[in-house]
């Protein structure tokens, strides 16, 4: 350790210190678990939370951003929502604590307390580098989630929901999820406030596919006005895997969603899309790292960002092509709406490439709807506010729309509907 | 064309590895002993006989910079510079007030032959309206000759050394020094302003056109002298002139450290053009010497529909740090970035423009042209920055990068910051290598594999070259071909 002088920890940086201090006799786990958590919130606590002065987050300065932290408080009684989509099987995690008697058939299930407990779990509580203040708090603070396992071969037929309610206080969440080879599935992470009040929720999932396996994840983040969210995606893709990973941002006043993607297998496939819809005054953050480590591997990603009132949004985006990853071919677009003066968005769409046959690209763009398509509809008698909606609508559903599945894309758009409806 | 065949017999021949401007020139010099402090502060400003405010600018950004640390942020990786161990000040000795070229030291007028800076071809040229180019000679840190003042002067353009200037426009100077790149901007444009030895200065009064191209030929000649030259170019109200840099460096062992400021000012109706040929010497084959270029330029579109164009062909040094910027201050005020920058070898560029809009229907456009060949990194970071109030402001950037070979690297790194709803801001980038279809169709007509490439890159930058003066445009178009030898296989 170098010696570092100590600077003055913020309101926020301390009450995380205070919370681990008066829970860790609390938190599950074994000593090699323990030890983990006691080094990543001394990491946490040399390096404070980041500012913009750290490249990864310089547009969400954490250190300004998130002034306090709610207290955790215990669990009040929360009951499970209706599935998004029906005839899902709910995997619920009510206030940060896993429903230990779920099961789904054909799927290996764990709640996370118990890895945590016998020490399995240790392994996986890491910051992935430096400047990883997410994989730093959930390490410390996590208590449960589900763990899953997709044997090989297996077709899981409807979607799984893995559905995080909480009301105020602290919810740190974890969801490791392995995919057998040739097996696939369609999973629904949904996080989402029941309750006024802030709070703070980290979530990290561990999403590992091996090869052959073809995965649909979708996140829909829909947290209260208040709430703090920090969400970390790790996917590691193995050969020929296909992964369509769907980011559906829709709350929170604070959110940073980080997309850690390693393309490790010839012949992988990536598909993002993401969907951000922003009101209030929120502050929202996608940020993707994305790594081409193998050749011939494909990856698009398409992020649609609308943005009211006072919100600021961020997409940064970095695909990574190693040396020798040659026959990458990578797409970024990032669009935004941009419909209020008093809003915000910055977009930072990153290459790196070390490899020399590539194709790769992107591109990015912030505007108000068109002029010419708002007239060509309000032409046609269309009130203008009416028009709008329906432009705006129709720039974020063409990206759900791809999901296929019907079912799924239903639910998703009224789930975008709903929301525009309120904010337009 | 006799300019447009100088141009091409000069740059015929160069290559990387027999940098034919490698030859050092034995002449007298004066200059201050090794190291930085307030002494060589006071001794570079008596040297030049400025006055006491100038002076005490120059302590106000030394003192500002022993607080500051060197940025690190770009992706370029050096050795630490010691900036104790270099010289702050050399000046060719016999240079006050030559009257003619006659007066010249011989010495030095044969250095500028081999650079092929047609100094006397200027007096014969005089009478070619089209091509009349006035050069400003910077050798290290003096102007030695400046061309065409008397006929600069009838049109009433300012066009000397930065010095010159300070001492006989004062108030010019201080008016507008610093008020684009303040004084303490960053890490190197405060060393800049602290110990700048000379550059150019221009000034294009209201509603004049500047009758000629004007041109600095820059020169890094004495050993371990770093160079930092400073320019401030005005265009008044409805004035337009356009300026060329170009760059050569002798072959050196030890880095040279090269810290720039260019300022550009335009006023209402203004409108600026510089253009740059960035050629100095980029270090051997195994990445030994080459000149370290981290240079500060900026221009202000203050006026009102005023317009600032920026053009680079960057092929030298062994590491570039610039980033031409505008500031969109003025309503209906439009910025333009062009570039192209070839890394070969162990090269590192890390390089791109900021474009930022303040004033009401301001308009920019980026085009930027990156080649990364051999065991070089190219990077193109730029920032479009669209502020609240910056009503319809409209930006369109397209950054393309080609990669030649496998052990290079290609990045591109932009920031796009919207504050503003009637923005309209569009940003694409490519990377891909010259594809074997281009490739086999062009050799197969029996061009050597080399010139096939050669060929096809110049189509990759035409849009950019197209940007560049003519004088410069088959110079630069050549330049690029001879970068990128040895490239291949």
């Amino acid at each position: 350790m170098n010696m570092q002088t100590t600077t003055r920890l913020t309101a926020a940086e301390t009450a995380l210190v205070e919370a681990f201090a008066s829970q860790i006799g609390e938190l599950p786990g074994n000593g090699a678990v323990i030890g983990t958590r006691d080094r990543l919130l001394d990491d946490l606590k040399k390096a404070g939370l980041p500012t913009r002065r750290i490249e990864a987050w310089h547009y969400t300065d954490l250190k300004t951003l998130l002034r306090m932290v709610p207290e955790a408080v215990p669990a009040s009684v929360i009951d499970p929502v209706a599935a998004l989509v029906e005839g899902s099987s709910v995997l619920s995690v009510l206030q940060g604590a896993a429903d230990a008697r779920a099961t789904v058939e054909g799927v290996q299930i764990e709640a996370f307390k118990e890895k945590l407990a016998d020490g399995s779990a240790a392994a996986g509580l890491t910051a992935l580098d430096k400047d990883d203040v997410i994989g730093r708090i959930n390490g410390s603070f996590v208590r449960d989630g589900f763990a899953l396992a997709i044997p090989a071969n297996a077709e899981i037929e409807e979607p799984i929901e893995l559905q995080a309610l909480h009301a105020a206080g602290q919810v740190h969440t974890r969801f490791p999820a392995s995919f057998g080879a040739a097996s696939k599935a369609t999973i629904v992470e949904r996080h989402q406030s029941v309750a006024d009040g802030a709070a703070l929720v980290s979530s990290i999932s561990d999403i590992a596919l091996e090869d052959g396996a073809d995965v649909t994840w979708i996140i829909l983040q829909r947290q209260g006005a208040a709430d703090t969210h920090l969400g970390q995606i790790r996917v590691n893709l193995g050969k020929d895997a296909k992964l369509r990973l769907f980011v559906v941002n829709a709350g929170g006043k604070l959110v940073r969603q980080e997309l850690r993607i390693a393309v490790e297998g010839e012949g992988a496939e990536l598909t993002l899309r993401g969907v951000n819809l922003l009101g209030g005054d929120s502050h929202t953050d996608v940020t993707l790292v994305l790594g081409h480590n193998v050749p011939h591997t494909n990856s698009t990603e398409i992020i649609r960002n609308v943005v009211f009132d006072k919100a600021s949004g961020v997409f940064q985006g970095m695909i990574r092509v190693a040396p020798d990853a040659q026959k990458t071919d990578a797409k970024m677009s990032c669009n935004t709406l941009l419909l209020s003066d008093e809003g915000g968005f910055s977009a930072k769409p990153e290459l790196e490439i070390f490899a020399d046959d590539v194709v790769c690209g992107h591109g990015a763009t912030v505007a108000d709807i068109e002029k010419s398509h708002l007239f060509y509809l309000m032409a046609r008698g269309v009130p203008e506010k009416k028009a709008r909606a329906m432009l705006v609508n129709a720039f974020v559903a063409e990206i759900v729309e791809e999901l296929e599945d019907e079912k799924l894309v239903e639910a998703l758009e009224g789930v975008i509907s709903a929301w525009l409806e309120k904010h337009a | 064309m006799p300019a447009v065949q100088e141009t091409i017999d000069q740059v015929r021949g160069i290559d990387i590895d027999q940098y034919k401007y490698g030859f050092e020139t034995v002449i007298e010099v004066d200059k201050a002993p090794k190291g930085l402090s307030e002494e060589i502060i006071r001794f570079i400003s008596a040297k030049k006989q400025e006055p006491e405010w100038m002076l005490e600018w120059r302590l106000e950004a030394y003192r500002r910079w022993l607080t500051m640390e060197e940025p690190t942020w770009a992706r370029v990786d050096y050795p630490k510079i010691d900036f104790n161990d270099l010289y702050y000040y050399a000046a060719p000795k016999n240079v006050t007030g030559p009257k003619s070229l006659d007066e010249v030291d011989p010495e030095l007028l044969r250095t500028y032959e081999k650079l092929g800076i047609p100094l006397k071809e200027q007096e014969i040229l005089a009478g070619v309206k089209t091509s009349k180019v006035a050069v400003d000679a910077v050798f290290d840190s003096v102007s030695v000759v400046t061309t065409f003042k008397k006929e600069l002067q009838k049109a009433g353009v300012i066009f000397m050394s930065i010095s010159e200037a300070i001492r006989e426009y004062p108030e010019l100077v201080q008016k507008y020094l610093g008020s684009v790149v303040p004084q303490s901007d960053n890490f190197y444009a405060t060393l800049n302003s602290a110990v700048f030895t000379d550059g150019s200065f221009v000034f294009v009064p209201k509603g004049v056109r500047c009758p000629m191209e004007l041109s600095t030929y820059f020169r890094i000649n004495e050993k371990n002298t770093g160079q930092f030259e400073r320019t401030l170019i005005i265009a008044e109200e409805g004035a337009y002139v356009s300026y060329l840099e170009g760059c050569t460096a002798p072959q050196r062992d030890e880095n040279q450290l090269h810290a720039a400021v260019v300022e550009l000012v335009a006023l209402d109706d203004a409108e600026i053009k510089y253009s740059t040929v960035q050629n100095w010497f980029p270090g051997d084959k195994e990445g030994k010497g080459g000149i370290y270029n981290f240079v500060t330029k900026r221009g202000d579109c203050r006026g009102a529909r005023s317009k600032i164009s920026w053009t680079q062909v960057e092929t030298g040094s062994a590491i570039t740090w610039k980033y031409p910027s505008c500031i969109l201050r003025g309503d209906e005020s439009r910025g333009e970035f062009y570039s192209i920058a070839v890394s070969n070898g162990h090269q590192q560029i890390d390089s791109g423009t900021k474009m930022i809009h303040l004033g009401k229907n301001t308009s920019s456009r980026i085009i930027s042209k990156g080649i990364s060949a051999g065991k070089s990194n190219n990077t193109y970071r730029g920032q479009v920055s669209v502020h609240r109030r910056a009503e319809n402001a409209r930006n369109f950037t397209n950054c393309d990068s080609l990669l030649i070979g496998d052990k290079c690297g290609a990045h591109t790194v932009p920031y796009i910051d919207v504050k503003n709803a009637s923005a309209q801001v569009e940003h694409e980038a490519t990377t891909s290598k010259i594809s074997e279809d281009q490739k086999f169709y062009v050799m197969q007509r029996g061009i050597p594999e080399e010139e096939a490439i050669a060929l096809i890159v110049n189509g990759f930058v035409k849009d950019v070259i197209q940007e560049l003066p003519m004088e410069f445009a088959v110079e630069a178009q050549k330049l690029i071909g001879i970068s990128l030898e040895g490239s291949v296989g």
